[in-house]
Order: structure tokens, then sequence, then C-alpha cells
């Protein structure tokens, strides 16, 4: 059986495209378009995310024979909730001024689909190793989704890119449109049929 | 448990053991959600040990900014929680921070007051508004109209001189009464 496993490359290889969390399982949305907005935010969350994501496959990979079937969920919620808390009291302690960008969607990733969809249907079924492997390949994809999607947001919505206190100005008359909501669904869709008609996903 | 049952044939407090955790199937699903609460209750206990007095430090560095921001230039001295603000060694106002309830819960408000008992500056510290629509009443475009107001301007139009925002008036009021709270005590 276990050498007809995918190999551990694959396993975090299949996140960053061919399982991408965002452009192909499309789960964790909301919060996704709601950071969206600035590329600075985008690096921010997706650390925060890698952060519990990782954490979370981490230990419920390691306890996961002990974990009784009829209730995993709640003990899989226990184990999110615990480390986005953590994650919270870090980056309230070192960077306040991320937790003002990112508001309540850090707290909110503990209830981010992407996070228990990958406890629930991989890390606790497969080996630490692979659960790992898994979490970082995720939250790789999901860091280029964001990150990509931000971009492009920030870019012709306001103009330019402000990264770590530089700004580079390229367009002069910003469509503002582009980081309100609306234009995160367009730049979405628009990303989508892009990457699949290139057959990227 | 049938394989099980084959092998206990030479291991006999193996078997003995497990039949006792046979007996506790319904207790298990209990055991296992307390032990795990209980486990990441202590964790989360010792990472907030060591984090609170950044974030505490954190949480003072930005009030004394919000503080330098209202009184520009000036030296500060904390009693009783109020900062009385000197330049040129002379008492110019004081600034207090007044904790009220908005629409989202608890709000803090930072009042800077002039010596005259007029408003120098009002800013918020932190506050759970919904977002876009309570929250218009904590941004400084709205914040400045208190600028120079007395205390028995402090009321929405037409009695007073305070303009409330449409669809936010809980928030609006809650900043309101902030500012007279802190205008009468402080």
């Amino acid at each position: 059986m276990a050498e007809e496993r995918p190999s551990l490359k694959w396993e975090t290889k299949k996140g960053i495209l061919k399982k991408n969390p965002i452009f192909v399982i499309l789960l964790g949305l909301c919060p996704f378009l709601a950071i969206s907005k600035s590329v600075e935010d985008a690096i921010g969350m997706t650390l925060a995310f890698g952060f519990v994501l990782v954490g979370t496959c981490l230990v419920t990979s390691l306890v996961r024979r002990w974990v009784p079937r009829d209730i995993r969920i709640p003990i899989f919620v226990v184990i999110i909730a615990s480390f986005v808390t953590i994650t919270e009291l870090i980056v309230k302690a070192y960077s306040p001024s991320l937790r003002e960008h990112l508001g309540i969607f850090l707290p909110l990733i503990t209830v981010n689909c992407i996070v228990l969809g990958r406890v629930e249907a991989f890390s606790s079924k497969r080996s630490v190793l692979e659960s790992l492997a898994d979490a970082v390949g995720m939250t790789a994809g999901f860091g280029l989704a964001i990150i990509s999607i931000s971009f492009i947001r920030e870019l012709l919505g306001t103009g330019g890119i402000k990264l770590f206190g530089h700004s580079f100005v390229v367009l002069s008359q910003p469509a503002t449109g582009f980081v309100l909501s609306p234009g995160g669904f367009l730049v979405m869709g628009a990303m989508l049929a892009l990457l699949k008609k290139l057959g990227v996903i | 448990m049938r394989n099980f049952s084959v092998t206990i044939v030479t291991d006999n407090s193996t078997h003995k053991f497990k039949r006792l955790i046979g007996k506790m199937g319904t207790a298990k699903p209990i055991v296992a959600l307390t032990l795990t609460c209980i486990t990441w209750g202590l964790i989360l206990a010792y990472v907030h040990q060591i984090t609170e007095p950044k974030i505490k430090e954190a949480e003072r560095k930005e009030k004394e900014a919000t503080i330098e921001e209202i009184f520009p230039g000036c030296t500060f001295e904390e009693e009783n929680g109020i900062f009385y603000c000197f330049q040129d060694n002379r008492l110019i106002g004081r600034a207090v921070e007044v904790e009220t309830k908005g629409y989202g819960g608890s709000m803090k408000v930072l009042v800077g007051i002039n010596l005259d008992n007029t408003v120098r500056g009002v800013r918020v510290l932190s506050h759970n508004e919904t977002r876009g629509i309570g929250s218009r009443a904590t941004e400084p475009s709205y914040l400045s109209q208190f600028e120079n107001l007395r205390l028995e301007q402090l009321a929405f139009k037409p009695q007073g001189k305070v303009e409330a925002i449409t669809g936010a008036t809980i928030s609006s009021r809650a900043i309101l009464e902030a500012v007279k709270e802190a205008l009468e005590h402080g």
C-alpha cells in the first residue's frame, strides 16, 4: 500500500497548482476576497494562515489515532481555534499594525474552510510527514493565489503598490472599484478563466 | 475486535486493558474532548502569559502616539489615568481615555481637552463597530467636528453642534457620550 502512495514531493507540489485551495478547490473565498486588497496585507495573511495550517495539520496528524471518530470535528476545531488564538496573541504583541489591517479576518481563520478541509480530508488520515508536506504546499498555493490577486487589485485600484514603506506608483488614474468587493469578484473570475484557458489548473 | 481475540491468547494483560477500554466506550469521546480542551487551555494560558506584557506595551505606545497626535510636541505625565500635557513646562491640556459601549461592544475613546474645557481632539483607540457602517463614526473625518466644542454644545443637531451619521446612530451616540463623559469627569 505504502508504495502506491504519491511521493512527498507531489503532496507538497499539488497544493500550488493542481489542487490550489483557492483556484481549484475554491474554499475560503470570503476572507480571501476581503484581504486581497493590498499585497502587504496578503503577505501578512499568508504568514498567519500558514502558521495555523501547518500547526494544525501537524498536531491532528500526531493525535489522529487517539481521536474518536464521532467527535473528531469538535476536537479539530478546538485545535484550530487554539492555533488561531496563539497567532492572534503573537501578532498583537509583535505587529499591532498587521492586527489592525487583518482585523476580524485574523480570528476568522478559525472557521476558514481550507483549514478544516485539509484536516478532515488529509492530515487526520495521513502520516506526520505527508501532512506537513500537504500543509506547506497548501500554504504556498494560498499565498500564490492571494498575492497575485491582491497585486492586480492594488495596482488597478490604487494605481500603485505599497510594500514595507516603499510605494511604486504606476497609474495616474486608478479605478477604485478594483479594491472594492465587485472588483474582487471580477479579478477572481478573470483569473480563474485565464488559468483554465491556459490549462494551468 | 475479532482479530484481537486471537492474539490475546498469548498476552493476557493487554486483553484486560483493552476490555477495560471497551467498557469505557461511551466515556471515550468525553474523555478525549475534555483532555483536548484542558491541554490547549494550558498552552494558551502559557502563550498569553508570555505575550501579555508585550501587548500591553504595544497598546501603551499606541496611546502615547495618539496623545502626541492630539497635542503635537508635548511631554506628558500620567496621574490616575489622566495624561497631563505640558509644553515648555506649561500645562496646555489633558487627555482622558473613556470606555464606552458602541453597537458592536466596548469602544475606547481618547479625548484631548484644552485648558478652557473645550475639546482639543478625539481619537478612537479601539472599537468593534461594523466595518463600513458604524466604523465611519470612528474615522478622523467624523471626529474632527468635535474640535473646539464646549460641553453644552455636545448634543446632536439641532440642540447641539454634533452631526450624527445616518445608519450609524448608535455608534455616533457612543462617541458623543464618551466625549461628554470625558469633559464632565475627566
